[in-house]
């Protein structure tokens, strides 16, 4: 028994020397990310006084660079393509920790499905796997249930397949990130085909999902405690408007003066031309409505 | 609680160490504790589950003292049957009642009668097949005089209960693993590396192939009417390798675990994938099981003795049961009948029990004959387990259609690499390694330390990089 216990304990001790040597890997993986805004605001180089968070409709539908022209105020875009609230949530207690608080926070809003399922919309794990190098990225992905224990202890659980491609991310063709983190669309793409929806204008509380309403809930307390002016937007859709759940959403916000939602009555915004699909803009269409948030902000 | 769990990676050390440190001069505290850890273990998914095996382990012990009080053949058969009708009632019930409830009512608005018979929100007591098997086995044993009742309570309640192999096997006959808990166990450092040696593959086998292949396998099986055909013969492999490395990796992991706490259980899979014919592939795929079937179901039935119509009945009975336990669902039947449709031929020219060695023995390449013949034998497997997979008995109708449609000779739209090189690698292994217990009992241990733990590190290496944090239920405790 003795022996065993020896030789478990030495075969244990040499696996623990060994393995360290994945660490190379573990520092390789953001060096070969394309997307590099989360790391800089773990490192703390994000201290702006405009942070938009969102989904793909805050990153491609509101131009940083532009507000930070117009009003003179440091911007920058912190939206990430197919994210839902949980995970804005999880970035603005990330920017708070390693940043200054930003002055304002422009929030884009994903009408109808804000608090409720939505396959595209999750929490962008993949964001933090190039990252998990991060003691801080390793426990959130614990807290995920994504990694466990022993990668506070082994480098080799802190990795997975996905950190062994040596293949640096590939620029997105359409929408590239400018240096100011958003990604507006620069061309159509012809492969995709949309007509007007003139949907359903309903909504259900039923559908909601409960993580995710407290998630808002979570933005709007962090934003207060920091005294961050939470501006909420609504980006066009190339369809009808969910005043359904614009009223619902209502009830869930603190201050109702700080909500925008862009100008229905703009005949641009039933113009297919200013679209890259049903629920993103073209850059000529973003920079529209991001001139009608900079004037908000102005006028507020 | 899993033994893929970071519950399991505490729990195991400590139940080890005190074991062999504070209870290893006391058979009866090591039987205890061996009970108490296992309830735990056990109670870890679900307490209330724990009153259903203790209720099961009570009724058996009580009536396997029964039994051995009287010689009147009558009460002997009356407490036989007590024992089988609450065992399969409670098992029926937690297993089989929504199934038959369904069924029913489907037959019955058939004929044009509603009935109004509910189904119940049930939930499958983990692992019930297999204990409640495992307690069966006894009680036939004991009624056969075959084996001496347990007077030792905690002993029985060790031996139904003992917690690597509880949920998911090997299903363990009374007459091998009873007696086992009423002697001494002595500690042997090859024994217990050998376990050590045996868990590492098993986990090699469950998180790396079996969830590496569950990945592709969900996706393929789940959109099968967006893949081609090609893509679905590549889904019908993953699943394939998938509840091989998932099941066996399981036994390994159990008679790995059990080998440190000085037990032997039985071997429960010989490389099913290399075998020769499907009678072959049946006697070495969840040999726990076939055995269990063979010994306390065929036999009783007459076996293979009478005419051949007979012996054809039976294997058709058998084979059917065996798709039955595996879950309250026509798929599982359907998979049965289709083995037993496998088994016929061979069963009707008495070639069933060809083939009882290991494939190219001392060889290191099989010959072209024995090459086409695993070939032939898997891809039959590989058809059946279509059945076992799909979520309903339409669903594998219209994979297996789609599957052999124009588009089976298009290039896979899904064909992971890395997945198809471990796989690759997993074969090779498993060939050099057919001959053994399980592939690498005997792999380097002739060799210097330095490249025997060389060896299992690649292996540790591979099990943390390509398996992933979330714990991923083995398929069989569904079963």
């Amino acid at each position: 028994m003795k022996q065993f216990l020896k030789n478990s304990l030495l075969f244990l001790l040499v696996f623990f020397i060994l393995e360290k040597g994945f660490y190379y890997f573990l520092q390789q993986a953001p060096k070969l990310e394309y997307d590099t805004r989360l790391e800089q605001v773990l490192e703390g180089k994000m201290n702006k006084q405009i942070i938009v968070l969102g989904s793909s409709r805050g990153a491609d539908n509101i131009l940083a660079g532009q507000i930070e022209k117009e009003t003179g105020l440091t911007t920058y875009n912190l939206s990430y393509p197919g994210s839902d609230v949980t995970f804005h949530a999880f970035i603005l207690e990330t920017l708070l920790k390693y940043n200054k608080a930003p002055k304002k926070i422009i929030l884009a809003i994903d009408n109808p499905y804000e608090f409720s399922e939505e396959k595209s919309l999750v929490f962008r794990l993949d964001r933090l796997y190039p990252l998990s190098k991060y003691n801080y990225i390793n426990q959130k992905l614990i807290d995920q249930k994504e990694k466990n224990i022993f990668s506070k202890v082994f480098c080799l659980a802190r990795l997975n397949k996905s950190n062994f491609s040596f293949k640096k991310q590939e620029i997105p063709v359409f929408n590239p990130i400018d240096s100011f983190g958003s990604m507006p669309f620069l061309k159509k793409n012809d492969k995709i085909t949309f007509d007007y929806d003139n949907g359903v204008n309903g909504y259900s509380k039923a559908i909601e999902i409960e993580e995710k309403v407290n998630a808002f809930n979570q933005i709007q307390e962090l934003c207060a405690k920091n005294n961050i002016d939470l501006i909420y937007a609504f980006s066009p859709n190339f369809g009808t408007f969910n005043s359904a759940f614009y009223n619902r959403f209502q009830n869930e916000v603190e201050d109702k003066n700080r909500i925008i939602v862009y100008d229905s009555l703009n005949p641009i915004y039933k113009n297919k031309e200013y679209y890259y699909d049903e629920s993103h803009l073209l850059e000529k269409g973003a920079k529209i409505f991001t001139k009608e948030i900079i004037t908000f902000i102005q006028s507020n | 609680m899993l033994f893929n769990s970071v519950d399991f990676a505490y729990f195991l050390p400590i139940v080890f160490l005190l074991y062999w440190f504070v209870t290893q001069n006391h058979l009866k505290l090591q039987n205890a504790l061996i009970v108490v850890a296992s309830y735990f273990f056990y109670g870890w998914w679900d307490w209330r589950f724990l009153f259903l095996i203790a209720f099961s382990s009570l009724l058996d012990y009580t009536i396997g003292i029964a039994l051995s009080k009287t010689d009147q053949q009558k009460r002997r058969k009356q407490l036989l049957y007590l024992s089988l009708v609450l065992n399969l009632g409670l098992l029926g019930f937690f297993k089989y009642y929504n199934f038959f409830i369904e069924n029913f009512k489907t037959a019955f608005t058939f004929f044009g009668e509603e009935i109004n018979a509910s189904s119940l929100h049930i939930i499958l007591p983990v692992g019930i097949s297999f204990y409640t098997f495992q307690t069966l086995s006894y009680t036939i044993d004991v009624y056969r005089k075959k084996l001496e009742p347990a007077r030792d309570l905690v002993s029985f309640l060790a031996f139904v209960s003992f917690f690597p192999q509880l949920v998911a096997g090997p299903i363990e006959r009374a007459t091998d693993l009873l007696p086992q808990f009423y002697t001494k166990r002595k500690f042997e450092y090859d024994n217990a590396v050998n376990g050590l040696r045996q868990i590492l593959w098993g986990f090699f086998k469950k998180l790396v192939i079996a969830d590496g292949c569950a990945e592709y396998a969900n996706l393929i099986f789940n959109n099968s009417d967006d893949y081609s055909g090609s893509t679905l013969v590549i889904g019908a492999l993953f699943f394939t390798f998938q509840i091989y490395g998932d099941f066996s990796g399981y036994s390994d992991i159990a008679i790995g675990t059990s080998r440190l706490f000085g037990f032997n259980l039985m071997q429960n899979f010989s490389f099913p994938y290399f075998s020769r014919n499907i009678a072959e592939f049946w006697r070495r795929w969840h040999i726990s099981l076939s055995t269990w079937f063979r010994d306390y179901l065929y036999i009783p039935l007459g076996g293979s003795k009478g005419s051949i119509w007979f012996k054809i009945r039976n294997t058709f009975i058998i084979f059917l049961v065996s798709g039955f336990w595996h879950g309250a669902n026509w798929t599982f039947i359907i998979w049965g009948f289709l083995n037993a449709l496998y088994f016929l031929p061979l069963l009707v020219a008495k070639k069933n029990r060809n083939h009882l060695d290991t494939v190219a023995e001392s060889k290191v390449l099989p010959s072209i004959k024995e090459l086409l013949s695993i070939t032939f034998t898997f891809g039959l497997t590989v058809f059946a387990w279509i059945f076992f997979r799909a979520n309903s008995v339409s669903h594998a109708f219209s994979y297996i259609k789609n599957m052999f449609s124009k588009t089976l000779v298009q290039i896979p739209a899904i064909r992971p690499l890395n997945l198809l090189l471990l796989l690759l690698f997993f074969i090779i292994v498993e060939w050099f390694g057919r001959e053994q217990q399980y592939a690498i009992e005997k792999l380097g241990t002739s060799k210097k330390r330095f490249v025997r733990w060389g060896f299992y590190i690649f292996i540790l290496t591979l099990i943390f990089i390509f398996s992933s944090a979330k714990e991923q239920q083995f398929i069989y405790f569904q079963f």
